[in-house]
């Protein structure tokens, strides 16, 4: 079999992507910085950084440092703002032939509704993603994520306004994914993506002051992939019909087909777009070798097939 | 337009155990560099360091004929140890050009510049150098450094802008004046030299006792700046310096090279 012969397409629900390999929100700024580097319309889909209603400044810096196998940032959600997203960006963006996902976020459910409202219909737009997970606000974001009744109630207020696919981004942070999951689909989302960052703190040892001025960061990087890989398939066993997004660490085509065993439906590639900007453009090239070299038709088929061996009861001695 | 491609290394110069330049193949980066730019490079493809680095274009020549770009880099972590012990021929993943450049467009052979370095800052205002004195324009280096051996490239500048016009302060006073350089600066201008523009390169601490002497004598300026950065194109927003105006700048894309007067110094 020829890599060309692979049907790549990703089926999320509502959401058709032509094949399984987006970028993550934060990571591939509004898309057009990447233009020189890798054709956007050969992606699956590219997420835009988080949007707000109105621009937003972030965070004072320093806000990023790097960690064995990854990073840690507090960005503070810093954005343009939807308005001039959909003015600046989205006619050049939908020009270029890219599937573009919106990141939202907001400090209230009335913030997250108008975001949601003011992109309405937009056919350039397919799909909105909330991001209810991100760990750096002081308010907001955190509240949301990290308590099934807060995410529930956020999505039940958004849903009838969302009149694109609605993806519910979750955060990592919490005990018990599934409940957050399960309270996110309840309340109506389409699809789920998971993971985003995990909070961490890193010291400078002769300041003794946190490396980051937030003091804690969101940690993103091959350090997060098993992390997220577990959560991806205790999502899938759990609610085996919803369609998921897997994000976390992922560097290379083995690292897709890991997350679409465990019970990925496509990815997001995210802090690997920084080392090498070309990356996600040449994913989807070879994932499809790496499905033309296992005899495998259908990216789609690999989804979900992680064979478990009972887990044995701890034995003493 | 950056370009992201792999050069080889041609040669890596030691000058002592912390500091050494790296020559790679010119590729389509070098030609497309102007003076005050810099490249992102990734030093081997393990995690350990995870993201690319940032280094300044030093220079753009030839290495026995052979087109190259310079980079001079101090060695101060896993990275920069691990970009000097790889051996010719290593290729590595090179983004570059980036950034805003130093503003020269607009200068005559009729202005006098002042380049001003601190430690490693001297990087980007080789190729500066090689700028200015192709097209004329006058330029006298103030260049600061612990002691003689960590100030570098000595022999490129006094070519470059002739030796008369290149002067030095070091901590130990074993090359030119002992003390600070920003001393040095501050020595010529109580003298009555005035300059169209003043373009500096060095440590917070140098960036700061500048911008407030620049600011009093209202003259023009352009700071290479640094910061950590993760992707260095404008995408993860993570290099950022506070403005004036209440916003942050990113110093990959609005920077490296911004006048003093764009930041504000006490919330940085
Ligand atoms: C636009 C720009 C141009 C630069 N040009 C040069 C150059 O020409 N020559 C040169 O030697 N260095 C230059 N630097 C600094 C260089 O990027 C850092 O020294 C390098 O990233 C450190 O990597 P490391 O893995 O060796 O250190 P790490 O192990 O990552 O860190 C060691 C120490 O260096 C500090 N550091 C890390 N990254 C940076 C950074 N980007 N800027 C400043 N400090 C940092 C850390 O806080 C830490 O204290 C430049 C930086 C920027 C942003
Ligand atoms: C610098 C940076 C900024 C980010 N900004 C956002 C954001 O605005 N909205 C969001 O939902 N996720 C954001 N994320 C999280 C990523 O989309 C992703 O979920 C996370 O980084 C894990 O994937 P990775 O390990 O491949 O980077 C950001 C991540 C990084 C590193
Ligand atoms: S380094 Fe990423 S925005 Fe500047």
């Amino acid at each position: 079999m020829n890599a060309g012969d692979v049907d790549l397409t990703a089926r999320l629900g509502p959401l058709v992507l032509k094949n399984p390999v987006a970028t993550a929100s934060g990571t591939f700024g509004y898309g057009l910085e990447f233009t020189d580097y890798v054709s956007l319309a050969s992606l699956g889909a590219i997420t835009v950084k988080g949007l707000s209603l109105r621009p937003c400044l972030g965070n004072p810096p320093p806000r990023i440092c790097e960690t064995d196998a990854g990073m840690l940032n507090a960005i503070g959600l810093q954005n343009i703002g939807v308005e001039a997203f959909l003015t600046e960006k989205l006619p050049e963006l939908h020009a270029r032939g890219a599937t573009v996902i919106a990141n939202v976020w907001g400090d209230t459910e009335d913030e997250f509704r108008s975001v949601v409202e003011r992109i309405g219909d937009d056919p350039r737009v397919a799909a909105i993603e909330l991001n209810v997970s991100c760990p750096n606000v002081v308010k907001g974001g955190m509240v949301f994520g990290n308590d099934p009744a807060a995410l529930g109630a956020l999505v039940s207020a958004v849903r009838p306004l969302a009149r694109r696919p609605l993806i519910v981004k979750l955060s990592p942070n919490v005990t018990d994914i599934v409940a957050c999951a399960r309270a996110a689909v309840d309340a109506g989302a389409d699809v789920l993506s998971l993971i985003n960052t995990l909070v961490g703190l890193a010291i400078d040892l002769e300041t003794r002051e946190p490396k980051i001025g937030f003091t804690t960061g969101g940690l993103s990087g091959p350090a997060i992939r098993p992390v997220a890989v577990r959560m991806v398939w205790e999502v899938r066993r759990a609610l085996p019909g919803v369609p998921l997004f897997g994000i976390g660490g992922i560097e290379t085509a083995e690292n897709v087909v890991e997350f679409l065993i465990a019970g990925a439906d496509a990815v997001q590639v995210g802090t690997a777009s920084f080392r090498d900007p070309g990356l996600a453009g040449r994913l989807v090239r070879e994932v499809a070798e790496w499905c033309a070299r296992h005899g495998v038709q259908r990216s789609s088929d690999l989804v979900g097939t992680l064979k478990t061996r009972p887990r044995a009861e701890h034995r003493y001695a | 337009m950056p370009v992201n491609e792999t050069l080889r290394i041609l040669r890596t110069v030691r000058y002592d155990a912390k500091h050494y330049s790296l020559f790679l193949q010119a590729g389509r980066v070098g030609p497309a560099t102007l003076p005050g730019q810099f490249a992102m490079l990734q030093a081997g493809d393990g995690l350990r360091p995870y993201l690319r680095r940032a280094f300044s274009v030093a220079d753009v020549a030839t290495l026995a004929g052979v087109p190259c770009i310079e980079f001079v880099v101090r060695v101060v972590g896993v990275g920069t140890e691990a970009l000097g012990r790889f051996a010719e021929g290593t290729p590595i993943p090179v983004l570059g050009p980036l950034g805003t450049p130093f503003p020269i467009d607009d200068l005559r052979v009729s202005d006098r510049v002042a380049l001003v370095a601190g430690g490693i800052g001297l990087a980007p205002l080789v190729l500066l150098a090689r700028r200015l004195a192709e097209r004329g324009v006058p330029a006298d280096l103030f260049y600061g450094g612990r002691n003689e051996s960590e100030v570098l490239k000595r022999p490129d500048f006094e070519r470059l802008l002739g030796a008369p016009r290149c002067r030095y302060a070091t901590d130990d006073g074993s090359l030119g004046r002992r003390g600070l350089v920003t001393d040095l600066l501050q020595a010529a201008l109580d003298a009555g030299t005035t300059y169209r523009r003043v373009f500096a390169c060095g440590p917070q601490a140098m960036f700061r006792t500048l911008a407030a002497l620049l600011a009093r004598t209202g003259t023009d300026a352009s700071f290479a700046l640094e910061s950590e950065m993760a992707c260095g194109f404008g995408v993860c927003l993570g290099c950022v310096v506070p403005g004036r105006d209440g916003r942050f700048l990113t110093v990959c894309k609005e920077g490296p090279c911004l006048p003093p007067s764009a930041i504000d110094w006490g919330a940085v």
